[in-house]
């Protein structure tokens, strides 16, 4: 491990900044998400963000291609936009966040399409976690397989030290990141102990039980109070869901993609009417199934990192945990 | 990272499609139009039966649309009214410019039909998809058994692909048709009546069969009822799926049923597969 | 356990004993302290789960919407800005008043859970900022009330100070302000969710093959989706805080809201939304003597 005094932190960013766009969480009118840092910029490494940092792999909203319609409607012309994504080092991610990335890589960049949006910026992109010495009430990734003072998908993890930071490399990308701040980090220091996280819940044969209870009388009583928003799905690190939509002038126009949502009625609803989810019950379904048992079914992990915001943000105190407890608690056949 | 084939280009973006041009229009029933698609480098991509294309008419947008047929320079889609895209691509006219990208999905399961006698059961629109299968199966007549198509349709006038369906299949050796109509006119001679009991009137053995269904859901509720009380196992059934596409790529999330996709993993499944998938469809 | 949550349990048991109603709308405990949650109770056993204090922040209302189109009869639990919630849907047809059965809870205010997430344990946890200026912490409309009712509240200062402030901005300087909050919004509709007085079937934000609203998310789409939002729900909005409660991106939506209460007040006279069946809004009936000043 090295370590670097904490008021060297800016003199640390602008080093990473010289060649890259550096990103750290930052407070807009008390919310607090990334946002590119420069020596204005005063870095917020409390708590975690509220929105996630997905938005840096996968804008919320994010244009495509352009069209132009020629000749009344006899000809089109069709051009890639180029977004050109620079060099980024996002510092203050959480392990939680580390591991959404690794689950949006697998969505992202396997099963034979490479997404190329995401794929650019991800190659681009170079992690600096941040371990958390003391989870907020809401997490619970340790229930998830994670280690809050762990971040295995990172380029390099940091840890606060009292009045300094300590850094550890892991991988070559790190290394280069450390090498970049030349005297101003010195060997030395240790990990930390963390404290636990005290929300925890027993995900343990979780997706086997799941499997056998699509129709199980529970999903009645969880939606019940759910109001169907995008809340969960817009703040969740790993949910990905995405619209493709065009926006027209004449006979100019752009395609951009964003995100969507699976609450949503119309996500689902096709042409002529047909409506395969057709109420809040089969869409909280497909939230939470989708995280707790078809990912791990598709991809080998869960769709859940643990990072909590789902739960701490619901306007109606929607509890994936409590579900989950629920479901550990409900007695089937075989 | 992961290891894994692409199934395109390395740096291409699978989401941008190309510019082509609509070079043909056959008005098949009042509602339903087949368009034939081509690009500047002709054939956009070559599907295999039951493969996807999503079709973008610029700039209203673009869908998912099985591709038909194929020509050695186009593809064809047969796409009914539906609403506000179908609507617009009704409106077309031939020369007008598209964009096209695919081919998306699994197709049918052409190995596991070889050999094997076919039993095709059609309504409406729903041949569209099946009807790449029959047109495979006659191009590549002697690697498979018997074939028998069955197909009905609202009315006389809603019966899609009629050349098809009364000149052309009925010739194909070792080959049947038999087409119905929910309600005949004063010119309609053939039997009337719904798709499942007329298929349960002819009554065709499973042995050695593969029976391949698609049609409106209320149809394929009931041919798979009629199917079973014939002796149909599920795994002798396969159908194919029509759900909400944006990306056709897997990733965007509309079309996910339990841990598939149907833009990547299907459209086409057989029976079996689907009775352990949700019933979301 | 308090007194009230006594009664609410026992009030809630006897009418599913009694099948007078199908299901009692309440709170639970949430997984913290500092929550407490919207809870079904469907069987006599399930009253037991019901409780009142400080962080039953729901408006429990909007949840009438998801049975209005059964036969079946609701009870509710209802604090003063539940209750004017429940008028407004009687108002707009949209519950009828004889399939909801109202219990009323006068409510003395309520604590800011997500203050409370934020702070040690056993500290202090201020008011909750909808309850800042709550008008009326006694329900307006029950069939039972349960516990003594509150004194009349006394809202601290100018119920429309922060309207105020934003009228006496120069116009550049009042859209720079909106601009930058709408700028967070990611467009979530929480908002419209968990408001009772949007109430529509089938929400224009909803209809996107017909693209009133683009999907597009940027500051321009989203303060259209903030304004229309605002004037749909014009003369209907019953100031219960909900909807700037529930913004996950904290954007201060009842600024606007208060605005337009203002504007309807000082065009039509002085109204309240959801406080009385009889008084519609000014919005919804004509009279001879409106004012039609673009006439």
């Amino acid at each position: 491990m090295q370590t670097f005094k904490k008021e060297a932190i800016e003199q640390v960013l602008a080093s990473w900044a010289k060649d890259a766009a550096v990103y750290v969480p930052v407070s807009r009118a008390g919310v607090k998400e990334f946002g590119p840092w420069s020596p204005k910029v005063e870095p917020d490494f409390t708590g975690n963000t509220r929105l996630s940092p997905k938005g840096l792999m996968f804008p919320q909203t994010e244009t495509m291609y352009s069209y132009t319609v020629t000749e009344g409607g006899m000809g089109v012309v069709l051009e890639e936009i180029d977004h050109k994504p620079a060099r980024r080092v996002i510092v203050g991610i959480r392990p939680c966040d580390v591991r959404s990335v690794q689950v949006m890589d697998e969505v992202f960049l396997t099963k034979g399409y490479e997404d190329k949006l995401y794929k650019e910026k991800r190659d681009n992109t170079l992690l600096v976690a941040l371990g958390c010495l003391s989870p907020l009430p809401a997490c619970f990734c340790e229930s998830m397989g994670l280690n809050p003072m762990a971040a295995p998908g990172a380029d390099a993890v940091m840890y606060d030290l009292g009045d300094s930071y300590g850094i550890i490399v892991q991988g070559e990308a790190g290394e280069a990141l450390v090498a970049a701040l030349g005297e101003l980090v010195k060997d030395g220091g240790q990990v930390p102990a963390g404290e636990p996280c005290t929300l925890k819940v027993d995900a343990e044969g979780l997706t086997a039980k799941l499997q056998k209870m699509f129709e199980h009388p529970l999903w009645n009583k969880v939606n019940r109070k759910c109001l169907a928003c995008g809340t969960c799905t817009y703040l969740c690190p790993t949910c990905h869901c995405f619209d493709i939509q065009g926006k027209n002038k004449g006979d100019e126009g752009y395609k951009f993609r964003c995100w969507d949502s699976c609450m949503y009625p119309e996500y689902t609803l096709m042409a002529g009417g047909h409506q395969p989810r057709p109420s809040k019950k089969e869409r909280l379904r497909q939230r939470f199934l989708h995280k707790l048992q078809y990912m791990p079914e598709r991809y080998h992990a869960w769709g859940c990192v643990g990072c909590g915001r789902c739960l701490a943000y619901c306007p109606a105190q929607v509890d994936i945990t409590r579900f989950m407890q629920d479901v550990k608690e409900v007695a089937i056949d075989g | 990272m992961a290891n894994h084939e692409l199934a395109h280009a390395p740096g291409v973006n699978p989401l941008v499609p190309v510019a082509g041009k609509i070079i043909k229009i056959v008005q098949e029933t009042p509602d339903v139009k087949t368009f034939h698609v081509t690009t500047e480098n002709g054939k956009p991509f070559t599907p295999m039966p039951g493969q996807l294309g999503m079709l973008s008419l610029v700039p209203v947008g673009e869908a998912m649309f099985s591709v038909t047929s194929q020509g050695p320079d186009h593809l064809e889609f047969a796409i009914k009214k539906t609403g506000l895209l179908t609507d617009a691509l009704h409106e077309a006219v031939e020369g007008q410019a598209v964009a096209v990208r695919g081919p998306y999905g699994n197709g049918f399961p052409i190995e596991m039909c070889k050999g094997k006698d076919l039993l095709f059961i059609g309504g409406g629109i729903g041949l569209a998809p099946v009807r790449s299968l029959i047109n495979y199966c006659v191009q590549h007549r002697e690697d498979f058994g018997h074939l028998q198509i069955v197909y009905g349709a609202r009315s006389p006038a809603d019966l899609c692909f009629k050349e098809d369906l009364f000149e052309y299949w009925p010739k194909v050796p070792n080959c049947r048709v038999d087409v119905t109509v929910d309600r005949g006119d004063e010119n309609w001679t053939g039997p009337v009546g719904f798709v499942p009991a007329f298929l349960e009137q002819l009554n065709p053995s499973p042995e050695n069969k593969i029976a391949i269904t698609c049609g409106p859901p209320i149809m394929i509720k009931f041919v798979l009822q009629s199917l079973a009380k014939m002796n149909y196992s599920p795994e002798q059934i396969i159908t194919t799926l029509e759900m909400r596409m944006k990306c056709g790529i897997g990733k965007c999330g509309r079309c996910n049923l339990g841990s598939c996709y149907v833009c990547l993993d299907g459209p086409v499944f057989t029976l079996a597969q689907l009775n352990v998938m949700p019933n979301e469809y | 356990m308090n007194e009230i949550t006594l009664k609410m349990r026992e009030i809630a048991r006897d009418l599913l004993e009694r099948g007078e109603v199908q299901r009692v709308l309440g709170w639970e405990k949430g997984t913290f302290p500092y929550q407490s949650t919207p809870f079904f109770a469907e069987t006599p056993a399930d009253a037991d789960k019901l409780i009142w204090d400080e962080y039953c922040l729901n408006n429990l209302a909007v949840y009438l919407l998801d049975f209005r189109y059964g036969e079946e009869k609701v009870a509710l639990f209802v604090k003063g800005c539940d209750s004017r919630g429940v008028v407004r849907l009687i108002q707009d047809k949209q519950f009828p008043r004889e399939r909801v059965y109202l219990i009323g809870i006068p409510c003395p205010g309520l604590k800011d859970a997500a203050a409370a997430a934020k702070l040690p344990a056993g500290a202090e946890v201020p008011l909750a900022d909808k309850c800042r200026t709550c008008t009326h912490k006694n329900p307006v409309l029950y069939d039972v009330l349960v516990g003594p009712e509150e004194p009349p509240a006394k809202i601290e200062g100018d119920l429309f100070a922060g309207v105020k402030e934003l009228e006496a901005m120069e116009p550049e300087e009042r859209f720079e302000f909106w601009q930058s909050q709408y700028e967070r919004c990611i467009r979530c509709y929480a908002c419209r969710n968990v408001c009772p007085a949007c109430n529509c079937r089938e929400c224009i934000f909803d209809q996107t093959a017909k693209e009133w609203l683009s999907k597009e998310v940027n500051g321009a789409n989203n303060q259209f989706f903030g304004m229309i939002r605002a004037f749909h729900v014009a003369g209907r909005c019953i100031d219960c805080g909900e909807c700037e409660r529930v913004c996950p991106m904290d954007i201060p939506i009842m600024k606007l809201n208060r605005k337009v209460i203002k504007d309807i007040n000082e065009l039509f006279g002085d109204y309240e939304a959801g406080t009385d069946l009889e008084k519609l809004p000014p919005l919804g009936l004509y009279s001879a003597d409106d004012p039609e000043e673009f006439m």
